[in-house]
């Protein structure tokens, strides 16, 4: 079986990964602060919380919180900012965006405004200049488009955002771990990302950012260990990690990170811009292929395709029945950027690569993807 | 030819707007199955493919599955569920047929 569906969730995982969860589950559990059991123990949330930090360049790392993942951290950003207005979003932005600023915040008398793309999702200084209104409260931008690979320019939205006084909140779940991420040069008031793609966690891990001073009223409320006689938040020193926390999660996301600085995101990012550039190179010289976006724009490890004449959706059976390759069909929850991409009624085939894939799997893969497109040629 | 077991697909977005479930048969599709199915819809049926690919389909319904498979997909549209016992009962009756 050849897994380029990295994109969902990467796949294999580090070996430390799987061990660093074992051994916390071997463990006796973390009866946290009730006993002299744990002194001399380092916290394991603690510990990854420096780890994040040094990855997404947030020195003020004990502002990261945990969350089940990006999903449940961007209802929270989105969700407790309590905003008023209009809130930008770009059009590449995944659903666990898109759904919340749509459902929950049309209580809150906020507005979606969608900044359009370019066909390969990038975002222009133009159309966020051409977005932007005296009501604008926040924008949204998702650094790496799940469905092109295309990296926007979080430098510029950066600058963007602080001339017209937005609150910028960016999605890094799509390149955290195999793109670098600076979110104070950024300029970025919250950071969202994902433990289980890049970051080499395990599934149910997540986690947001959120800058010193920005008022957020929390999603959920519970027991968070600290002060149990207290029943109301004053003075807005809310808590954001109620309940018992993931440890097995967070020991997974912890060992993910640190294999992760061990090898260097720059190397990471380098080995996968290699295999991508392979896949575009010569799916591009195949006739009846069409390949999205391109390699100068889209560096990062993400690329769409569709055949000519068949459905994403029948080509991606094919390729997984037939020649045992994992890809993904479909919008990809990102609906969208398919209507810059031309492809909005089925979508495309997603390849995604991680740290992992060799490239001979990719080359296993264009050799699937050519017989396929050539046993077409002349049939549509 | 009998479907002996059926499970809803786990790829939930594979087939936008559809509930897909994998059929698991009693024997490998052949060539004489899938023509089989023709009257069921639509039909394509890419036997220059390595291993032949077909899909039966209209509003209601999606059938498709590769040829020496011994299983295949059905999926059909939320509001027609009731389509995808008569198409277990269509492939039943018919693989008894023509086997």
């Amino acid at each position: 079986m050849i897994y380029l569906n990295n994109a969902a969730t990467s796949y294999p995982k580090p070996s430390c990964v799987k061990e660093a969860v074992q051994a916390c589950l071997e463990d006796v559990p973390a009866s946290q602060f009730r006993g002299g059991m744990q002194i001399g123990k380092k916290d394991i949330e603690e510990a990854c919380r420096e780890r994040l930090g040094r990855l997404l360049g947030i020195s003020e790392y004990s502002r990261i919180y945990f969350t089940s993942g990006a999903t449940e951290a961007l209802n929270t950003v989105l969700g407790g900012l309590l905003l008023d207005g209009e809130i930008l979003v770009t059009q590449t932005e995944h659903n666990s965006v898109l759904r919340p600023v749509r459902n929950l915040l049309s209580a809150q008398k906020l507005e979606m405004k969608v900044i359009p793309c370019e066909k390969d999702g990038r975002i222009t200084l133009a159309a966020l200049e051409s977005s932007v209104t005296s009501r604008t409260r926040a924008i949204v931008v998702n650094h790496c488009s799940n469905v092109t690979g295309c990296i926007q320019d979080m430098d510029m939205v950066g600058r963007f955002a602080e001339k017209h006084g937005l609150i910028f909140i960016a999605d890094v779940s799509q390149s955290a771990g195999c793109i670098p991420i600076d979110a104070e040069k950024w300029g970025a008031d919250a950071l969202v990302f994902t433990g289980h793609k890049s970051l080499m966690g395990i599934q149910g891990t997540g986690g947001f950012y959120i800058r010193p001073g920005l008022r957020l009223i929390p999603l959920k409320f519970g027991g968070t260990g600290t002060d149990s006689a207290k029943l109301v938040y004053e003075n807005d020193d809310y808590e954001y990690e109620p309940g018992t926390h993931n440890l097995p999660g967070i020991t997974a996301l912890y060992a993910g990170v640190g294999f992760i600085l061990e090898t260097g995101v720059e190397i990471i990012h380098k080995k996968e811009r290699n295999l991508m550039e392979i896949l575009y190179e010569e799916l591009e010289r195949i006739p009846g292929i069409q390949v999205y976006g391109n390699k100068e724009t889209c560096r990062g490890p993400v690329l769409s395709m569709n055949f000519t004449g068949l459905s994403p959706s029948d080509s991606a059976y094919i390729l997984g029945d037939t020649y045992g390759i994992t890809v993904r069909a479909g919008l990809h929850c990102s609906p969208l950027i398919h209507q810059a991409m031309g492809t909005g009624a089925r979508g495309t085939v997603r390849v995604s690569v991680s740290w992992f894939t060799t490239e001979e799997e990719i080359r296993s893969f264009i050799k699937a993807a050519e017989e396929i497109a050539e046993s077409l040629t002349g049939v549509f | 030819m009998k479907i002996v077991e059926k499970t809803e697909s786990r790829e939930k977005c594979a087939e936008a707007g559809w509930f897909a479930w994998d059929c698991l048969l009693d024997h490998k599709i052949n060539r004489e199955f899938i023509l089989s199915l023709k009257p069921l819809g639509g039909f394509v049926y890419l036997d220059m493919l390595r291993q032949p690919f077909f899909k039966i389909e209209n509003d209601y319904y999606m059938i498709k599955g590769i040829e020496g498979n011994n299983y295949f997909r059905i999926a059909v549209h939320g509001k027609h569920q009731e389509y995808l016992e008569k198409i277990e009962e269509f492939v039943n009756t018919e693989k008894q047929n023509s086997l």
